[in-house]
């Protein structure tokens, strides 16, 4: 589904991503971890699309296509999804106004005819049932005045709506108490099929307790430096970031 | 007084002549002393100048190059239902070029106590109520176009609410304008005045069925006596070659209430000049305004607040939307005087730039002369917000529709303040409209 190779970029000509390489096929779940500042954000924000970010060498495909090329909803109807890490506020603009926009132009691309109100207001009863939220966060405007722990269920919210084939999530896990982020969990296991590939992007161990990956990739000084299972995760846990760059250096 | 503004105002002050006669109650004393006093001070004002500063950023010198005529008294057939809003349950007066349009009215259902209609024949059988009450709020005209209304003074809208009358139904008065052969001018000169425990809404709508180039000239006096409540909902959406200018003048009395909301969405070239004037203590004023002003467009807002009596609240937020070359210009300013302790004053402007051609100048005020007070002002000037956009377009919405929904949720706040929802929803509708317009130039440029 997803093929980076030698993926190079840089951020106000500092080199950021020095040649990443990662495959992502259907059904799996690959966690990304590496200490601050290795690059784990600014390959996610790529992903996706987001400005700032200068492509130096390298290349993402996806599902066939030269992901780099489209433009961020392009990459979205096709079904990249990026879950923030800092959800934006978008006083003014009303949630559900917001996510039945998201979805009809996803489902336009798709191929599918809009939903109307009655109609995506099934869906999303049925997706807020299935993350145990309640209807209160379609009134609501988008992320405004919303708690760290809503601003991150919101966005899967957002992703259990528009049904990517890619779902990325950002350090999902920052900024949530221990019963937050058990929610937040919750709702993504609920979304693993294997039709789904999701990246999982952390700096803490914490969160792969709760959603367990199936390959955990180390990110360090821009490349992946190691790859595993699980037990990957565990052992940094244990020794901490330091312990690879040691390993390295011998 | 460049020789432009000097022809104006001769040819102006000639027309007053002319007609100043021929004027309804030209023979009571006090209304023909009112306007030849006005005509006096005409000449002594001049046409407003770049150098006094509040029309510093608003020139006049386009509006002076028109040789409007004064609308006469042949209106042109209007076809209403092209500016009913179906949804709307209210009693409606309507004017044309100033007048009354009795035939387009339906005012049948006013409660007892609750006169709504024309000044011109308030005047001609029962002139109590103008002859104490004309001028009053207004007080000596501070420029020449309030020199040139009162100097006319003729028709306009009237609405006097008997004491403790509560108006279930809101008022809409439409003010058409329009200018199929020569420009006109049309100067409606309008007094409200509830008395004390009365209650009404009153929804001005100032539009016109063509695109024609004209002048609106209005002046408005509100006076709310003790304990009075008026809302009261402005929709600007003149011609598009249109020059208006609203002055209001509100004399609010002990514990009144006045909310106005303002949507300035039309015209080239156009002024609002809002005066409060707090005469007893407790009352509140609620000051919410939008201006979207785009290509030709110039959107002007003046905000006078006094407050000379303690305990008197008021609270304003204007929102700007610019796109294209628009310009706009907003001047709020608040006076505490001594004594005025206890005052809440608030007052802030935003304004969104959608293009690197639009200018707004702003400029908040706070004079305070009390103690213990609390007062705020503020103004922003800024862009939409790229991690915004980027949100957005990252869930699949394309860019100008991202656009579209950011610059709505901007004026939603204000939008929300409305609360007649079917005039909330067209106004929402046609603020859509002109954004996707500027989306579709900046497009094709």
């Amino acid at each position: 589904m997803l093929n980076i190779d030698k993926l190079q970029a840089s951020v106000d000509d500092k080199p950021i991503l020095n040649g990443v390489d990662l495959k992502v096929d259907a059904g799996e779940v690959h966690a990304i971890m590496g200490p601050n500042g290795s690059g784990k954000s600014t390959l996610a924000h790529i992903l996706a699309g987001r400005d700032g970010y200068t492509v130096t060498g390298g290349t993402v495909n996806f599902e066939g296509e030269d992901l780099l090329a489209l433009a961020p909803e392009e990459r979205a109807r096709r079904g990249v999804f990026l879950a923030l890490q800092y959800p934006v506020e978008l006083p003014g603009v009303n949630n559900m106004v917001f996510m039945k926009t998201a979805l009809n132009a996803v489902r336009a691309a798709r191929g599918e005819a809009a939903l109307d109100a009655v109609g995506f207001m099934k869906l999303v009863r049925e997706r807020l049932g299935l993350l145990q939220m309640d209807e209160r966060f379609l009134k609501r405007n988008v992320n405004a005045g919303f708690s760290g722990g809503e601003k991150k269920r919101n966005e899967i919210l957002q992703m259990a709506v528009l049904e990517p084939k890619l779902a990325i999530l950002d350090e999902t896990d920052s900024g949530l108490d221990i019963d937050a982020l058990r929610l937040v969990a919750d709702g993504v296991n609920a979304l693993r099929s294997p039709e789904r590939a999701m990246i999982v992007v952390t700096h803490y161990q914490r969160l792969l307790d709760f959603i367990r990956p199936d390959f955990v990739h180390v990110l360090a000084g821009g490349r992946i430096v190691r790859s595993g299972d699980r037990t990957l995760a565990l052992e940094l846990e244990e020794k901490g970031y330091g312990w690879l760059e040691q390993e390295d250096a011998a | 007084m460049n020789t432009a503004a000097a022809a104006s105002l001769e040819s102006y002050r000639d027309s007053l002549a002319r007609i100043q006669p021929q004027l309804t109650g030209a023979s009571q004393p006090w209304l023909a002393q009112q306007r030849r006093e006005a005509a006096a001070s005409l000449q002594q004002l001049g046409f407003p100048q770049r150098r006094q500063e509040a029309w510093r950023y608003t020139s006049v010198d386009r509006l002076l190059q028109q040789a409007f005529v004064p609308a006469g008294n042949d209106l042109p057939e209007i076809d209403l239902d092209a500016f009913v809003l179906p949804q709307l349950d209210a009693h409606r007066a309507v004017f044309v070029n100033g007048r009354f349009v009795a035939g387009l009215s339906s005012l049948e259902a006013l409660p007892a106590g609750v006169t709504v209609g024309s000044l011109k024949q308030q005047i001609e059988r029962n002139p109590i109520v103008p002859a104490k009450w004309l001028g009053q709020a207004a007080g000596v005209p501070l420029h020449a176009f309030s020199a040139m209304n009162t100097a006319a003074i003729d028709d306009g809208l009237i609405i006097h609410v008997a004491q403790g009358r509560k108006l279930e139904r809101p008022i809409e008065v439409l003010h058409l304008t329009t200018a199929p052969t020569d420009a006109v001018v049309a100067q409606s000169r309008n007094l409200l005045l509830l008395e004390a425990g009365a209650q009404a809404t009153l929804i001005e709508r100032f539009t016109s069925p063509d695109a024609s180039l004209y002048f609106n000239n209005s002046l408005s006096e509100v006076i709310l006596q003790d304990d009075a409540e008026l809302e009261h909902i402005r929709l600007q959406e003149e011609s598009p070659a249109a020059f208006h200018l609203h002055s209001l003048f509100i004399n609010q009395y002990e514990r009144s209430r006045y909310r106005n909301t303002g949507f300035a969405l039309g015209g080239a070239w156009s002024r609002t000049e809002l005066n409060i004037d707090f005469l007893g203590p407790a009352a509140a004023a609620e000051l919410d305004g939008l201006y979207v002003t785009g290509d030709q467009q110039l959107t002007d807002t003046h905000i006078d607040i006094c407050h000379s009596v303690p305990g008197c609240q008021s609270h304003t937020n204007y929102k700007g939307l610019l796109h294209g070359r628009g310009r706009a210009v907003f001047d709020g300013r608040i006076e505490v005087k001594p004594h005025a302790s206890k005052t809440d004053a608030h007052l802030h402007n935003a304004n969104l730039l959608l293009s690197r051609n639009a200018e707004v100048d702003t400029k908040p005020q706070l004079e305070i002369y009390a103690d213990d007070v609390k007062c705020s002002h503020g103004t922003t000037v800024g862009q939409l917000d790229p991690a915004q956009l980027f949100y957005l377009r990252s869930r699949g919405i394309d860019a100008p529709e991202a656009r579209r929904l950011l610059c709505l949720g901007f004026a939603g706040e204000i939008l929300d303040r409305c609360r007649i929802a079917p005039l909330r929803e067209r106004v929402r509708a046609a603020v859509a409209a002109l954004l996707a317009q500027a989306a579709t130039a900046v497009e094709g440029e």
